[in-house]
């Protein structure tokens, strides 16, 4: 190829009395230049080194097509260079991607790792810390990555492992692109050296006047580690200050129990153990740490496989409609301000407790009497195997009272076990701004949170740190929060499965928190800048909690208990006993007479600052799965809303979704009401951690902030506000806005006497079916069964299901479940693949259309403020005969023989038919591109691209298993087929030529069901009549949703049994959705009386 | 019967001075009036096409366009950013689109309903009506395609439903209504061309032979095959012709029937009911000759073509739509007394839902436009009333779009589980694309009218008292003339 840019070589040569001085000097300057670049020359013979045009000619002679390049400056590859280069300028005028190649590290191994087999995931153990204690996780790795994060199994072999929403949804905090990736110092980017050297200098300057003017502003934790080398810096700098500040005080329990018993103890339930749970205010389902085992514990005695089986009985007394709540056998809607009398009310009736005085406080108005007393009999009635708990924003007096209560139960040491803690001396973030204002503070080291955002109104933190120049912040921080533009010095934190550590669980167990990577953007732990502040020498943190370890085992061997410290991911044995106390009964005394109770009304409102479950306090903001995670109770999304009752928002003259303005001491919020069914009259719920003014990418603009309501002194609730409305309506996503069961029997439920005369009720409650419907045709799937070796089904427990939506977390981090964003969750296009339902009930008579301000209206509204409720996780239910499948024009649904109803992605085109014929509504349409863009863009298609930093970090989380599906496709669950298919390829290469290709039973189960803490879910062979699938399946209480249609699914359900007390005033024979669904049969019974179809089908339900 | 082009341009249609009476069996009201003579028929209905274009005609013409160009655009943002941008969401995860669908196609219906069923049932009114209500039928089958074709996630696949098992060894899934439907409607649309063709075929002929330009004529040389009009042409014609009436016939029944089937077959209350196919067709001719009157009332005063189009032509197609809608009533009112009889507490919430749920107000369009509307149509008085007819017309399709909204929407937005109910809303995308192929319809139709004979030239001519033999006027007999005013 000839270019006409500049003559070739030959072209020169060939120009008459061409010589060298006639070449231009910068063509020669060219030619020596592209010599110089191609490096070390070789040549053929000595006429091509001197280039005699002789050899020229030969050369051309012999290869005539590509000759002339051989010495040409502008060769066709040079061309082609200059070609592709001016292509992509061209490409960044017209805005293409073409100059945004990213930059792409190709690392294979030097050495391939011992028992390293590329593509096959490893796990690792290590932990997730919290405020109190630590979620033992099992980490998968692929490829070097971390991708999913399930419960460690190991710790407790007789218990079930779940895992909580938080955990789940912490590993996405990893790839969050919005992380903080750079040191900086007054808001510039500088180099980790720097920062690292400033650390040890601030440590040297310390120590000169032992710490004067040091104060540290840390988080809870469990970390030993962190303790450790707090009490080296405390030894070695006696002047410096220790303040601790978390949003949400869960300490609280740990402080209760050391006063009441005198001893710096903590308490840990042990919910399996208990008969009669009484909760006051408490949320130990949800919101209260430490959830999961809590849930383990309370689950466990939900189980009822015979009739004489017992159950545990939760009463419950609270403000907010809480999961807990949900799971009571009889809630008391009360104000959390009047919780203390509910408290003193069962004090007072259990006698026994030694305290005076509480008659006083006991005599509450409007509270309902009987429902105390005869909740405290059967209290009374079951000592040593009851519990009494005070939830965390209940304040001291009413945890001291649940202390003394287990005292006099004898609680202590069987349900409520007391475990030595070390004593916490810190200050609050209070006094640390009292501090600052002070000027006692010259240098103030913020390990972790954002207290610019979360710190109490009145402490206005912000200011106080920036009110005088002199003082250095020096901040560890996860991101370019609120609190960054406060502090000088900026590090970047490290996630935790990024960083070395260790921690306590709930019981004391000591586990490891193992890193999974190097830190992607090279973060520092806690313990690397204490250890840097203390001038300690080791400053790794892997070291540092190598050398707490050593400690903390005295004289074994060191290196084999290290090594299986790390594989089983927790210290046997480490657990302390839990140790025996007298309560001290004056100080509980003393602590009741400065109790004040206040009695909200409609213009003196009780506002509760309530944690969120989704976001925390506000430190999943930016996590889209939380964000986009259907709040257990009201199922709203990407929003926080001012919860309040049907009655009081009737009194205030406020409807559901108007903004209205709370007001609270003269600061004022304004966010969308949301009227909660079973919410307490004249109490207000607002969740933390919404309305951040420096979000990321995901929680930009979503919700409102009501920190600045929040004072020091009323950090939990507070008395005294008032909402104003403003006629305005605010969009709410919410996934299930219809919430009664309209008395079908989807839900089946009973009470636990009723189930003991009938335990197959729920095979009773089955909708009529027109005689002689059958399938016409025989079910290709009965055939094709006999070639199955295995048959995949799943058993979900109604009775064991709390709701907590762990599931919901792990399937969505399972299978590459994309979030969509608020507008196409309002529009009813939400992804998940499992969600739950959740459904309330009342004594209303149904009626399906009210008209407004009918009577039924009224009747029908008014039960819903003291609802009874239930939760169903539904997902693809693998019908045998699967309405989805024979509607497909293309087979991209269809059956296996091993009886999963497995989709084909590549084959789908997206008519959509198959989930218009659903009658379970569970499959999901790819309506956008939901991986490809960014869920703001989503309408501008090609358009809209995902910068590079996203999307190399979104593809990183993605579980590399699972198909990550592009727009016009469905999906649905698939049983984790992955995870089937990984445990068959795995038996077969184990069973060789032995045959023996049945995976063993039980040996691995599906995400959700692996996440469950609950054990309500249960995945595995039902063609094995050893799994615990099969087992459940044979209960009298397993029922199919919808049987009617003759769909056979392969997941039942086993309905769900109630143990209220027939002495509470609030008892029901029957649950109300029983009621319900007898009213609806009687009802359509009543126009054709004397059915006898509906008599025969009964008797079929029957045989 | 005459053959085609015989006319010149300069004889002036005229009516005969004194008409002999018919014997008493022929005394009927003709179906073409003021007894015009053959040239009169070519030279009215080919005179449409020639010379400039009216100006109301481009009134219309540049407005549907535009709404063409529209829809064109609504489909490529559609496509290339998904099925997103319209309404669509879980539970309702069809609405406009397969309402669109399904009212088009059931628009569809009259045209060959009219040239096939009332040509084998020897109806000689339908000459007047037949050709403008095929070419309706077409390009309703046009907009209609659009939908199934493009509403799907992934168009670009489209062609996985068609039986083309080399090309990635996987059959159609036969067992879906959806598969039966591609069948169901390309093999309508086919044949429905190919009569249409068929029928233009002589008319083409006509239009030949009368033009003035090279490019006319060769255009209509090349439509009308060499057609010259002679016996033998005219006998295999007609052979021909009988036969693709004979081959549509069943197709008009079949369409709709399987289109219904998209609903029958699946398991959903107010969806899984016997009674769809045939109450579909029903619906479908009901609407069919709705959009007919819509199109005929205003183009025979524009096109001054009273003495063809006939009074007594809309008075049978308003009867026809009393039929069908009262047949569409029946339907309405059985489904209920169904729900109730069945005992199905699915399916009876489905139709209190429908009655009394949140979308009352298309239940409550639905049954007045289609049932009590159309019950105008019991008094002559108000059959002759061109204004009255118009409106009808327009509001028993506005009433059969209701119709399949109630049946989609409805039946989807509340069914088994309540947790999974929803309420949907359509986007302006929706909106726009709907009316986008409005676009395409009025294009195609006002290209159509401007283009090719929108009446049968020939098969009027063989209506008229003349063509019959046994009429006075008929055969060769002379007959005086006296010239028209114009």
């Amino acid at each position: 190829m000839k270019t006409t840019i500049l003559p070739t070589q030959s072209e020169r040569n060939a120009q008459p009395g061409a010589s060298s001085e006639s070449i231009p000097a910068h063509w020669v300057a060219l030619e020596q230049n592209s010599q110089a670049q191609t490096g070390r020359n070789y040549w053929r013979s000595l006429e091509e080194l001197e280039g005699t045009p002789e050899f020229r000619e030969w050369v051309e002679r012999e290869f005539p097509a590509g000759a002339s390049e051989l010495s040409d400056p502008v060769n066709r590859r040079h061309f082609m260079k200059l070609m592709s280069a001016s292509f992509m300028l061209a490409g960044i005028g017209l805005g293409t991607s073409g100059c945004r190649r990213p930059v792409q590290n190709l690392e294979p191994f030097g050495k391939m790792p011992e028992n390293y087999v590329h593509g096959v995931p490893q796990f690792f153990a290590t932990a997730m810390p919290t405020q109190t204690g630590a979620v033992p996780l099992v980490a998968k790795s692929s490829d070097g990555r971390p991708t999913k994060l399930e419960g460690n199994g190991l710790l407790n072999p007789d218990k079930k492992s779940g895992t909580d929403c938080y955990a789940q949804a912490s590993i996405l905090n990893l790839y969050d692109p919005d992380r903080t990736r750079q040191f900086a110092y007054k808001g510039n980017n500088t180099t980790a050296e720097k920062a690292l050297e400033f650390l040890g200098e601030l440590g040297k300057n310390a120590e000169k006047n032992q710490g004067q003017g040091l104060a540290f502003l840390i988080e809870r934790g469990t970390s030993p580690s962190r303790l450790r080398l707090q009490k080296i810096i405390s030894d070695k700098l006696p002047q410096a200050r220790w303040f601790v500040h978390d949003p949400v005080d869960l300490d609280i329990h740990r402080r209760a129990a050391t006063a009441a018993f005198g001893k710096s103890l903590k308490p840990f339930y042990a919910f399996d153990e208990a008969d009669i749970i009484v909760s006051l205010d408490s949320d130990f389902i949800g919101s209260e740490d430490d959830a999961t085992s809590n849930i383990v514990g309370f689950a466990k005695r939900r189980q009822v496989e015979k009739t004489d089986d017992k159950l545990n009985r939760l009463y419950v007394a609270e403000s907010l409609m809480t999961i807990t709540g949900f799971n009571a056998d009889h809630r008391l809607r009360v104000p959390s301000s009047q919780v203390a009398q509910v408290a003193a009310g069962l004090a007072n009736q259990i006698g026994k407790t030694g305290i005076s005085c509480l008659e006083n406080l006991a005599q509450a108005q409007g509270l309902d009497a009987k429902w105390i007393a005869e909740c405290a009999r059967d209290l009374a009635a079951n000592p040593g195997r009851s519990l009494v708990l005070a939830g965390h924003r209940q304040p001291m007096a009413v945890h001291l009272l649940a202390n003394a209560m287990n005292a006099a139960l004898g609680n202590v040491g069987k349900t409520v076990l007391l475990l030595e803690t070390p004593p916490s001396k810190e200050g609050t973030i209070a006094d640390l701004a009292q501090a600052l204002t002070g000027n006692q503070v010259s240098t103030l080291v913020i390990l972790g949170g954002n207290p610019a955002y979360t710190a109490p109104a009145d402490v206005d933190f912000a200011r106080a740190v920036r009110k005088n120049d002199k003082i250095t912040v020096v901040r560890l921080g996860y991101y370019e929060d609120e609190t960054f533009p406060i502090s000088d010095w900026h590090l970047p934190a490290a996630h935790y499965l990024e960083s070395w550590g260790d921690a306590l669980t709930a019981d004391g167990t000591l586990v490891p928190v193992q890193p999974l990577i190097a830190p992607l953007f090279g973060g520092l732990t806690e313990l690397e800048v204490l250890a840097r502040i203390a001038g300690q020498k080791i400053t790794d943190p892997y070291a540092i909690v190598r050398e707490t370890f050593a400690g903390t085992l005295k004289g074994a061997d060191a290196e084999a208990a290290w090594r299986k410290f790390l594989h089983d991911g927790f210290l046997a044995n480490s657990a302390p006993k839990g140790v025996q106390a007298r309560i001290d009964t004056a100080a509980i005394g003393k602590a009741l007479g400065e109790i004040k109770v206040a009695t909200p009304s409609k213009d003196k409102l009780e506002v509760v600052f309530h944690r969120d479950y989704k976001l925390d306090d506000g430190r999943f903001n930016n996590n889209g799965w939380m964000q986009e995670l259907p709040d257990p109770v009201t199922k709203i999304t990407w929003d926080n809303v001012i919860l309040i009752s049907r009655k009081t928002s009737e009194d205030l003259g406020v409807t559901n979704r108007e903004l209205v303005t709370l007001e609270l001491n003269g600061a004022s919020v304004t966010g969308p009401i949301w009227v909660q069914p079973g919410q307490a009259d004249n109490s207000v719920g607002v969740a933390l951690g919404y309305g951040r003014t420096k979000p990321g990418r995901v929680g930009n603009k979503v919700g409102f902030n009501v920190y600045p309501l929040r004072k020091a002194a009323a950090a939990n609730f507070a008395t005294g506000a008032t909402i104003r409305g403003t006629g305005k309506s605010y969009k709410i996503s919410c996934t299930q806005n219809h919430w009664s069961l309209e008395g079908r029997n989807i839900v089946r439920e009973t009470n636990l006497e009723e189930f003991r005369k009938k335990p197959d009720f729920a095979k009773h409650m089955v909708e009529k079916e027109p005689e002689g419907a059958g399938p016409l045709y025989p079910n290709p799937l009965d055939d094709l069964k006999k070639k199955g070796l295995h048959q995949w089904g799943m058993s979900i427990d109604l009775n064991k299901c709390v709701g907590c939506s762990a599931c919901v977390l792990a399937c969505q981090s399972e299978n590459n479940i994309p979030i969509v964003g608020k507008e196409m969750v309002g529009r009813g296009r939400e992804m998940h693949w499992l969600r739950i339902d959740r459904y309330y009930a009342g004594p209303g008579k149904m009626t399906h259309f009210p008209r407004e301000n009918s009577e039924d209206k009224k009747t029908f509204e008014s039960w819903i403020d003291n609802p009874q409720t239930v939760m169903q996780p539904m997902l693809c239910q693998h019908c045998e005969a699967a309405p989805c499948e024979n509607v497909c024009p293309v087979n991209a649904t269809s059956h296996d023989q091993e009886g999963l109803n497995v989709m084909t992605y590549n084959r789908c085109v997206g008519t959509r038919y198959c989930s218009n014929n659903c009658p379970y509504k569970v499959r999901r349409f790819n309506f956008f591109d939901y991986n490809k863009r960014p869920i703001d863009k989503l309408k501008l298609g090609p358009f809209a691209t995902r910068r590079d930093d996203e999307w190399d970090l979104l593809k990183m989380s993605k579980n590399p298993d699972v198909t990550v599906r592009m727009r016009g496709v469905m999906e649905k669950c698939t049983f984790c087929l992955q995870r089937i298919e990984q445990a068959k390829i795995a038996q077969k290469t184990k069973a060789g030529a032995s045959g023996d290709v049945i995976v063993p039973t039980d040996s691995f189960t599906t995400a959700c069901a692996q996440a469950c803490p609950a054990d309500a879910i249960v995945f595995g062979n039902i063609k094995d009549p050893d799994s615990r699938v099969s087992k459940l399946k044979q209960l009298e209480r397993d029922y199919s949703v919808l049987e009617f249609l003759l769909t056979k699914p392969r997941l039942t359900y086993l309905a769900r049994v109630r143990n209220p007390n027939p002495a509470m005033p609030d008892y029901q024979a029957e649950p109300y959705t029983f009621q319900d669904y007898e009213n609806r049969e009687r009802k359509s019974g009543g126009e054709e009386p004397e059915t006898p179809s509906h008599e025969k089908n009964g008797k079929k339900g029957e045989a | 019967m005459a053959a085609g082009a015989t006319t010149t341009s300069h004889v002036v249609p005229g009516i005969p001075a004194n008409v002999p009476q018919p014997p008493e069996e022929l005394q009927r009201v003709p179906l073409v009036a003021n007894y015009h003579g053959f040239a009169w028929i070519s030279d009215r209905v080919a005179s449409l096409t020639e010379g400039p274009a009216p100006i109301w005609w481009w009134v219309c013409f540049i407005p549907s366009f535009l709404a063409l160009c529209m829809l064109g655009a609504m489909l490529t943002y559609q496509i290339s950013t998904g099925v997103g941008v319209w309404g669509n969401m879980k539970p309702v995860m069809w609405a406009w689109d397969i309402v669109n669908f399904v009212w088009w196609i059931g628009i569809g219906h009259a045209g060959t309903l009219i040239s096939a069923i009332l040509f084998l049932l020897r109806q000689r009114w339908r000459t007047a009506v037949n050709r403008a209500a095929e070419a309706m039928t077409i390009f309703a089958v046009m907009c209609a395609g659009i939908y199934p074709a493009l509403h799907v996630g992934r168009a670009w696949y489209d062609w996985w439903l068609f039986p083309i098992p080399t090309s990635n060894s996987i059959w159609p899934q036969f067992r879906s209504p959806l598969m039966w439907d591609v069948f169901a409607v390309s093999t309508y649309f086919t044949v429905s061309v190919l009569f249409w063709y068929m029928g233009l075929i002589p008319d083409l002929a006509v239009f030949r032979d009368r033009a003035k330009s090279r490019v006319r004529q060769f255009l209509y040389g090349l439509g009308a095959l060499g057609w010259t009009g002679s016996n033998r042409h005219w006998s295999n014609y007609e052979k021909a012709y009988l036969l693709l009436a004979g081959l549509s016939t069943p197709l008009v029944l079949s369409v709709h029937s399987i289109v219904s089937l998209d609903f029958a077959v699946s398991q959903l209350p107010g969806w899984h009911t016997t009674i769809f196919p045939p109450y579909f067709v029903a619906g479908a001719i009901f609407s069919g000759f709705g959009m007919v009157l819509t199109l005929l009332i205003p183009l025979r005063s524009m096109f001054k073509l009273q003495d063809i189009i006939t009074m007594r032509h809309i008075d049978i197609m308003c009867k026809v739509t009393l039929a069908t809608g009262s047949i569409v009533g029946y339907a309405y009112g059985m489904e209920f007394f169904i729900a109730w009889y069945s005992g199905n507490p699915a399916e009876r919430f489905h139709f209190l839902n429908r009655a009394l749920g949140p979308y009352q107000w298309g239940w409550i369009m639905m049954v007045s436009c289609n049932v009590l509307v159309p019950q105008f149509f019991w008094f002559k008085k108000l059959r002759q009333n061109l204004l009255v007819v118009f409106i009808i017309s327009i509001l028993v399709n506005v009433g059969m779009w209701f119709e399949r909204f109630v049946i989609i929407v409805i039946g989807l937005h509340r069914d088994f589980i309540p947790s999974s109910w929803g309420y949907y809303r359509p986007t302006f995308v929706d909106i726009c694309t709907y009316i986008g192929t409005f676009g395409l319809f009025f294009t195609c139709f006002l290209l159509f009218i401007r283009f090719l004979p929108m009446i049968a030239i020939s098969e009027v001519k063989g209506v008229t008292p003349q063509s019959d033999p046994h009429h006075p006027m008929g055969g060769a007999k002379k007959v005086e003339v006296v010239p028209d005013e114009d």
